[in-house]
């Protein structure tokens, strides 16, 4: 069956620092845009989720027509904890991994949603790696795309 | 808040309304056609009272006053289901006009200022319209009760023969609405009589004697007296028309209501009023009291429920239809039906809500849905109107939109009204988010309403506590969509325009492009073509997209533009893209470069190097900016100076985002010469702002006057993601301020872009000593243009890109005077004398290497000629030198690679104006080459005492050949300094058998060094003076006797000179250092055209000390 899954991280200042379309269904000419606003426009509803709960996994918190947004939204990282604490709680609050997916395998997003954040922090612990910057490793995307197959 | 205050509130009090049946004939219709109204038009605006005071009491006896009262009057012909096709063409007629109304011109709204208003303000006031219109397209269903007529108003004219017969027929005639007819309601209704007298056909008194009969024939109550078109004397003007709603039906010119004037209207009040308060209230209220005893008797109490649930699961196996089972008027369901709609009417709701429950259950166990989902709906806003309970509220409001859903298409109109009243429901409650939720769901096939159920839900969005602006934006693109599918291109602009504020400056470029993109589309097709570009632009530079997409965009972009067969002149055309931090302007005032390379060398660099040879700076005031002062005003002293007719070069950066070829032509630069200087201030451009920017390119088209400078026009192409730096040059003509504002190019021959090099910080090369910092922009590319002067142009001929270390060449420069003015007092400086020394004019014919073999009669006077150069370190030019046009000085240089590396060589020459009213009195030549010196033979020496003799030396030389491939002819060693002799040790033969050194070969010798110090301490203080004079040692072939090179002359003994100063070490001065130079040849040099000379210095040899001899 084929699947509609489109996996963006946010940054917090709600820059996509990386965009993939990871379903296996065929690619539309229109279905990345229409993606991308239906991601955008969910942040609302995370903005709003994210202060009531303490859960990292937020499954399905908004839905468009048969696709659902589901969140995994990411703790304080503190990359500089050694030498400013206030700096990193502010830097890295709320990054987003967010999924656009049809399907309805929760067990399996939420574990794709965990490798994928190790991932993250692996990317983040790069020195050269700008914190907010548009995620461009090559090996990131094989390894994400790898997931999505293994899970979604 | 009382609910019967808000939004909803208000609708179901206009909406929910008893409705009165107007059976009129066809005179009395002609009477009220009359003032351009129809009958029921007529009595309309009298309808709604907001103070009736009319006393009732609820069925079980309860007094309460009704204040607020409203009927509905419909003519018999009205009640029926509307058409729901002629409804849809009536919804669709009013949204283009309410799109025609839109202003397409103004700036969408920002998003602070949406944030800032409240509900009404933001939304297009139409939409309480459509909203209302789409409630009454399912008005009059037989599943509802609230819809029924109440009463009958049959109206007949004292024209009319044998009125008391028309008021019969007039009921009994087949027009009579199908509900009536086919049993869903009771057709024994309420009846009120209504003769209606036209003052105009004369005086009442007949109508009065026809009153009489009807009232003898139908019972005094029941009958009335209308008299309309009283007003004799033309038409009535008023100030505040009651009909005025039904103005857009007529054409302006004719008045609405003309003929009634106020006894008129007052009558027709009092009418209404009568008709309210004594007859449908009491008679309403009579009918609750009769139902609800029926009711009571036959369902009320256990026994009677216990009988219900009996006999209504024995109907289970009844027809599964839609509808359910048909109930006529007189089953006891209808007329619970009929009780709480009567009750909610007159808003005794307890009594409506318990009702509605009963029946609720009832038409649930009957399948019968759709009368269920109305029942449901009734009971959501019972409960709203009772204030009760609000989960209940939206719980049966959701219940009954999710019923009518599920009967299928038939319902939908229901669906929709239903969803309307629970949106408005949610809305009153502040709890927008969720009314969003509702209009989405509203959304159904007809993609018109849904396109303007998507833009309410986009503002429920916006209303939302926090603002869900990203919701907002994406409601609004879903709402533009749909209007798009249906033609409603103004909507569509409109809402995607709406949008835009939110997408302002996000990163999420397919969001942005999409919006753009369209909203340019779209105003194409409107023919709107401006904006549409203006649109389109924001579009082009996508370069996150793919290649399609961007092929997409920008054949887009340019069909719109070849459509409007216009030039468009766009500021910052994003295609492609200039950097403006690259801006690199190169001008050449007091100095002047060789080569670009020379002008992107550090002016620091240049500024030590010519520190000796240009008059110090106060100096160049008195010289030539005092004459300046006289020309130019104060304020330009800071200003950048250059010469009419030498060519001001800039290099800008354009990048190609996209990852499709693009061809840019006609890249210049955009400048401004204000000839002369007597009003210089006024002339020059101030820029303030864009607009000016674009004033001045059109201007700039208008006028033709290119005269006063000229521009370099430069064709481009960039491939995909390509990087291009452009030069681009102004040359000067005339004397004036110089100002480079910007850079245009032609993108496809239809676009023109420009970009103006305002407003951002630049890199500066040319900057000077003197402060930059309080300069503008604008000031670092303001010039002042002088007359010209003569300009030198210098290169050395054949220059090689790469040498060996120790490599000897004689060069020639050249230096050029192209102007008719001649230039004198040259004088010249080199950054390297390690490396790069200037020649004797007298070594510019003669030949090479001959003429540094030592001269047989060799004179030591040319020792001095030597050391007079390198004493002042800035070799002067022959006093008479003078260089004029077509006439080039050469002169000869050595070049000698001291070292392998990369070696960068400056040279810098001054000279001054022969004719000093130029405006300035010197310039500088810089010139600058770059050379790379590999590495040859590695030299190293050893000096140990001779065992034998106190004065005399033992001195091993080893050469190693580093090349990869050169081979190397040793020719000569020679120790320099009078006090040291040097002599072979063996013959020469045995020492190189092979004559050669090849590539990586190494060799090592002895050689004899005796020194001469005894006998020349007195001549001590010489020596010093004049180091280079030394002994010689052949080390060629025997037979060819080549004679030996002389190191003691100039080059080498000057080279020589700087090889031992940048050698130097520590023990300086000793006197048991020795230097020694060998000079080899490379073995392949004989076949080249220009013969090759290698020496290698090595300077400050001592002996070793006793300790590391190893003895």
């Amino acid at each position: 069956m084929a699947t509609t899954a489109c996996f963006i991280i946010v940054s917090r200042n709600d820059i996509p620092i990386y965009e993939a379309e990871v379903g296996s269904a065929a690619k539309r000419e229109d279905a990345a845009q229409l993606h991308q606003f239906i991601l955008h426009a969910a942040l609302d509803i995370v903005q709003d989720i994210a202060w009531t709960t303490s859960a990292m996994f937020l499954k399905a918190i908004d839905r468009f027509n048969d696709l659902v947004v589901s969140v995994y939204v990411t703790a304080v990282f503190c990359r500089y904890i050694s030498y400013n604490l206030i700096f990193s709680l502010t830097t890295s609050l709320h990054t987003r991994l967010m999924l656009l997916h049809d399907s309805r395998n929760d067990d399996g997003i939420k574990s794709f949603f965990q490798e994928v954040h190790e991932l993250y922090i692996k990317v983040l612990l790069n020195p050269l790696y700008l914190p907010g910057s548009r995620i461009a490793s090559s090996h990131f995307d094989t390894k994400v795309r790898a997931l999505a197959r293994k899970y979604l | 808040m009382d609910p019967a205050n808000t939004p909803l509130g208000k609708m179901l009090l206009d909406e929910i309304t008893p409705v009165v049946m107007v059976l009129s004939t066809p005179l009395v219709e002609e009477a009220s056609l009359k003032n351009h109204l129809s009958f029921v038009q007529m009595l309309s605006p009298f309808c709604s009272f907001n103070n009736i005071d009319v006393p009732v009491r609820t069925a079980s006896d309860q007094p309460y006053r009704l204040q607020k009262f409203k009927l509905r009057l419909f003519s018999a012909s009205d009640i029926r289901l509307p058409n729901l096709e002629v409804a849809k063409e009536r919804l669709k007629h009013f949204i283009s006009q309410a799109g025609d109304k839109d202003d397409m011109f103004s700036d969408p709204p920002q998003i602070s200022n949406l944030l800032a208003s409240s509900e009404s303000e933001i939304q297009p006031s139409w939409f309480q319209f459509f909203n209302k219109e789409l409630v009454r397209t399912v008005s009059f269903s037989e599943h509802e009760a609230f819809d029924h007529p109440v009463a009958c108003l049959l109206v007949v004219s004292s024209k009319d023969e044998q009125p008391i017969n028309r008021f019969i027929d007039l009921f009994n005639t087949d027009k009579l609405p199908s509900l009536l007819n086919d049993g869903a309601m009771d057709p024994k209704i309420l009846k009120h009589y209504l003769l209606v007298h036209d003052n105009q056909d004369g005086s009442p008194e007949k109508a009065a004697k026809i009153l009489t009969e009807m009232k003898s024939t139908f019972g005094s109550n029941e009958c009335q007296l209308l008299c309309i078109n009283s007003s004799h004397d033309g038409p009535v003007e008023r100030q505040d028309n009651p009909w005025a709603p039904y103005e857009s039906d007529v054409s302006p010119s004719q008045c609405v209501g003309c003929f009634l004037n106020v006894d008129d209207s007052n009558e027709i009040k009092d009418l209404m009023q009568d008709l309210s308060s004594k007859h449908i209230i009491p008679y309403m209220e009579q009918k609750i009291r009769f139902l609800n005893q029926q009711v009571s008797a036959t369902r009320k109490g256990f026994r009677n429920q216990i009988k219900n649930l009996w006999w209504r699961k024995g109907k289970e196996d009844a027809v599964d239809s839609p509808d359910g089972p048909m109930y006529t008027f007189s089953s006891i369901e209808s007329q619970i039906r009929v009780l709480g709609d009567y009750a909610f009417m007159l808003r005794d709701y307890e009594l409506a809500l318990s009702n509605y429950r009963l029946i609720s259950t009832d038409y649930k166990l009957d399948k019968a849905w759709k009368r269920y989902a109305g029942v449901q709906e009734m009971m959501g806003l019972t409960f709203f109107m009772l204030d009760q309970s609000r989960k209940e509220a939206e719980y049966c409001m959701e219940n009954a939109f999710n019923t009518y859903l599920k009967i299928g298409s038939l319902s939908q109109q229901n669906a929709t009204r239903c969803g309307l009243w629970w949106v408005e429901m949610l809305k009153t409650r502040d709890q927008y988010k969720e009314a969003a939720v509702v209009y989405f769901r509203l959304c159904s096939e007809e993609p018109l309403h849904s396109a303007v159920f998507l833009e309410q839900a986009s503002y429920c969005y916006l209303l939302s506590k926090p603002p869900m602006l990203r919701k907002f934006g994406f409601h609004l693109v879903l709402s533009g969509d749909r209007y798009k599918k249906c033609d409603q291109i103004k909507h569509a602009i409109r809402t995607y325009r709406s949008s835009v504020s939110v997408f302002k400056g996000i990163m999420w470029g397919h969001i942005k492009d999409n919006v753009h993109f369209r909203i340019g589309q779209w105003y194409a097709i409107l023919g709107m073509d401006d904006l549409a570009v203006k649109h389109m632009l924001e579009v082009l530079a996508c370069s996150h997209q793919p290649k399609t997409t961007q092929e997409l965009f920008l054949r887009d972009f340019l069909q719109i533009v070849q459509k409007t067969g216009k030039t468009f002149k766009v500021l910052k055309l994003q295609l492609p893209q200039v950097n403006i931090s690259s801006l690199n302007v190169v001008f050449e005032d007091h100095r002047t470069y060789a080569s670009p390379a020379a002008a992107t060398v550090r002016e620091s660099l240049w500024q030590s190097l010519e520190e000796d040879i240009i008059p110090s700076l106060s100096n160049v005031r008195t010289n030539w900016l005092d004459l300046q002062s006289k020309l130019i005003p104060k304020n330009y002293k800071e200003s950048n100076v250059c010469v009419a007719g030498e060519a001001v070069k800039v290099d800008i950066e354009f990048k190609n985002p996209l990852q499709i070829p693009i061809s840019i032509s006609r890249v210049s630069l955009i400048c401004e010469l204000s000839a002369g200087s007597d009003d210089a201030s006024s002339s020059t451009v101030e820029l303030q702002n864009d607009d000016d920017f674009k004033n001045l390119i059109t201007n700039r088209d208008m006028s033709s006057d290119n005269v006063s400078f000229t521009l370099s026009e430069v064709d481009v192409f960039l491939g995909g993601a390509e990087t291009t730096v452009v030069q681009l040059t102004v040359t000067p003509k005339v004397e004036g301020v110089l100002q480079i504002i910007g850079v245009r190019w032609k993108l496809s021959s239809s676009v023109d872009g420009f970009h103006n090099f305002e407003s951002n910080h630049m890199k500066k090369k040319n900057a000077k000593g003197r402060r930059k910092s309080k300069h503008s922009r604008s000031d670092n590319l303001k010039f002042i243009v002088i007359k010209s002067l003569p300009k030198l142009e210098g290169f050395i001929h054949s220059v090689p890109e790469k040498v060996y270390a120790g490599d000897l060449q004689r060069l020639v420069l050249e230096l050029r005077n192209q102007s008719e003015f001649a230039v004198k007092n040259l004088k010249m400086k080199v950054s390297h004398p390690r490396f790069l020394n200037i020649g004797n004019q007298k070594n510019l014919n003669s030949e090479f290497p001959a003429c540094l073999e030592r001269k047989t009669n060799s004179d030591p006077s040319c020792v001095g000629d030597g050391s007079s150069s390198l004493s002042q370190n800035v070799f002067l030019f022959p006093e008479d030198t003078l260089i004029q046009e077509g006439t080039p000085l050469l002169w000869p240089v050595w070049l000698w690679a001291a070292i392998p590396g990369d070696i960068n060589l400056y040279i810098t020459v001054y000279y001054e104006m022969a004719d000093i009213s130029r405006g300035m009195r010197f310039r500088t030549l810089r010139m600058h080459f770059n050379l790379q010196v590999v590495q040859s033979l590695d030299l190293s020496f050893q000096i140990s005492p001779s065992p034998s003799r106190l004065h005399e030396f033992l001195v091993r030389m080893d050469v190693v050949n580093k090349t990869s491939s050169e081979s190397f002819q040793v020719h000569q060693l020679s120790s320099v300094g009078c006090q040291w002799e040097i002599s072979l040790l063996q013959p020469v033969d045995t020492i190189f058998p092979s004559q050669s050194l090849m590539a990586g070969q190494s060799l090592s010798c002895f050689f004899m060094l005796k020194s001469r110090r005894k006998s020349l301490i007195s001549e001590d203080k010489i020596s010093t003076l004049s180091p280079v004079l030394g002994s010689d040692v052949g080390l060629g072939p025997e037979d060819s006797k080549r004679p030996l090179f002389d190191v003691s002359s100039s080059p080498l003994a000057d080279f020589h000179h700087y090889e031992r100063l940048h050698q130097e070490m520590s023990h300086q001065g000793d006197p048991n250092a020795v230097d020694f130079i060998l000079i080899s040849r490379p073995l392949t040099s004989g076949d080249s055209e220009t013969p090759h000379l290698f020496s290698h210095h090595a300077c400050h040899c001592r002996q070793v000390p006793y300790q590391n001899l190893g003895f």
